[in-house]
């Protein structure tokens, strides 16, 4: 992998210089709004905050970054200048550089390498795989968590749901014993907490330490003594007739776990709130349940789970009509393609049957998220369960917790609701 | 009519296949590289919900 030095290059001349500090966008609202603002300058911007980056907010500017793997490099960057939290790594996820996280295989390669990593995820969460050996997974502790609750009339929705099944299918599919399930779903669901500045972001940025260490430990354990489960093929596969490195085992897993536990639980999350805010619609689903398929994708459009990316310019490229330098940092925006209006009319509005929905959510080009099958799996079945076994929840927006910092990732901490109590089904 | 799949673009998004799940063809990781020459008439809206649906637009129609 290349060590590119990032951050040395001055502010560009004849571009859009914006104060934009990702690291400021504390809730869904705001950070919507300094996006829509940054829009009105066009598609792209450079702001010379977290050491000098550009800022890519159109939605066919951001398509064409993600397109453009030869250029913008998703490999590990090092910066000249270290990030605010000290960090001098720069990778895909880190659109606001704080410090080191464990590496993410394929995420963080390039063509050549990436292709037979990728293959790797691409054969274990294909469509077909998710519909015959996953579904009932999922179908079961969807099932299973709403049965825990189902007779009390309340409880916290994320807790509850949207964290508990993604978590326990994931790590289940994964091999990871269920005493880890909580403490693991937990560190990744926190990580937006442990950005310096934030309330107890040590406890949590510890936590994050405990977690990448754990998975490291299993994968070290799998690949002494193979067992029959995901974590042992991963950490075992042969690539380019070799068993893959520690180092690239590790990635895997890494992106396996924290690729999985928390990006649906946010727009999962999210459509609940929604819901009980707009009951009209949550009666349209229930009455027709045949746009359940479409509103997943509006819900994917308007809360999206990863709202930016960053990449590492490695040769000189042009971008939307702008010339990248080498070295230049650039963050591309998929909520903000999202809500772009040149793409989708009325982009502000949620329409249940909007269609083409070509969003962003789970990213463009060769990066597509590897997850997206089993994800919308995870989220239709959770919204489907939802809406038959306690159609008249209520959020209780004054105990309603958002993420404290939305600028790579959005959702809510806690949902708590309550419902006419139901039936257990198992 | 006719679906024309550009390959290199396709990126398994499989929202072709969602809209157009009698028409469109994927391949065992959910990718598509399967041109179709002659679409039956009763499939040409899901042919072109399908293209319309990609997100690489990976998809051309050629109405007759």
């Amino acid at each position: 992998m290349t060590s590119v030095a990032s951050g040395e290059n001055p502010r560009p001349e004849g571009v859009p210089a914006v104060d934009f500090d990702l690291r400021s966008q504390n809730g869904l609202a705001e950070s919507n709004a300094a996006w829509a603002e940054l829009r009105k300058h066009g598609p792209v911007a450079w702001s010379d905050d977290n050491g000098g980056a550009w800022i890519v907010s159109g939605y066919n500017a951001v398509t064409e970054g993600f397109r453009n793997w030869r250029a913008l490099q998703s490999g590990r960057a090092v910066r000249t200048i270290p990030g605010p939290g000290g960090s001098p790594d720069l990778n895909p996820l880190n659109a606001v550089p704080t410090r080191t996280t464990g590496l993410l295989i394929p995420e963080e390669l390039d063509p050549p390498l990436w292709k037979p990593y990728r293959q790797v995820f691409n054969e274990l969460l294909s469509p077909k795989k998710v519909e015959q050996a996953l579904y009932p997974r999922v179908r079961y502790w969807v099932t299973k968590c709403l049965d825990d609750v189902i007779e009390s009339g309340q409880c916290d929705i994320v807790e509850t749901l949207t964290s508990g099944v993604p978590a326990a299918v994931i790590l289940e599919w994964l091999g990871f014993p269920e005493e880890d399930w909580h403490r693991l779903s937990a560190a990744f669901h926190n990580m937006a907490s442990y950005i310096p500045g934030t309330p107890n972001a040590d406890h949590y940025m510890s936590e994050l330490d405990w977690a990448f260490d754990r998975i490291e430990a299993e994968v070290a354990a799998v690949r002494e003594n193979p067992r029959d489960d995901v974590t042992s093929y991963l950490s075992n596969v042969e690539v380019n007739g070799e068993r893959t490195s520690y180092e690239f085992a590790k990635g895997m897993l890494n992106l396996a776990v924290s690729g999985g536990v928390d990006t649906t639980t946010s727009v999962a999350s999210s459509a609940i709130v929604h819901l009980s805010r707009h009951p009209e619609l949550r009666q349209r689903l229930i009455d027709e349940p045949e746009l359940i398929d479409s509103a997943i994708e509006e819900f994917l459009r308007v809360y999206p789970p990863a709202r930016t990316h960053g990449r590492t310019v490695v040769e000189d490229t042009e971008l939307a009509g702008f010339k990248l330098r080498k070295n230049d940092r650039v963050i591309l925006s998929e909520v903000s393609a999202n809500y772009d209006e040149t793409a989708f009319p009325d982009a502000d509005k949620f329409i249940v049957d909007r269609f083409p929905n070509r969003h962003l959510a789970f990213g463009m080009g060769n990066h597509r998220c590897p997850g997206s099958h089993i994800g919308r799996a995870m989220f239709k079945e959770m919204l489907t369960q939802v809406l038959e076994r306690m159609p008249d929840f209520k959020v209780n927006e004054e105990e309603l917790e958002e993420y404290p910092n939305c600028a790579a990732l959005g959702g809510w901490s806690k949902a708590p609701i309550t419902f006419t109590p139901g039936k257990r089904r198992l | 009519m006719k679906i024309i799949v550009n390959a290199e673009l396709c990126q398994g998004h499989a929202r072709c296949l969602a809209e157009g799940p009698d028409i469109y063809v994927l391949d065992d990781v959910g990718y598509n590289s399967t041109s179709i020459d002659n679409v039956p008439p009763h499939l040409h809206e899901q042919a072109r919900r399908g293209a319309l649906a990609c997100p690489e637009q990976a998809i051309t129609i050629v109405e007759d």
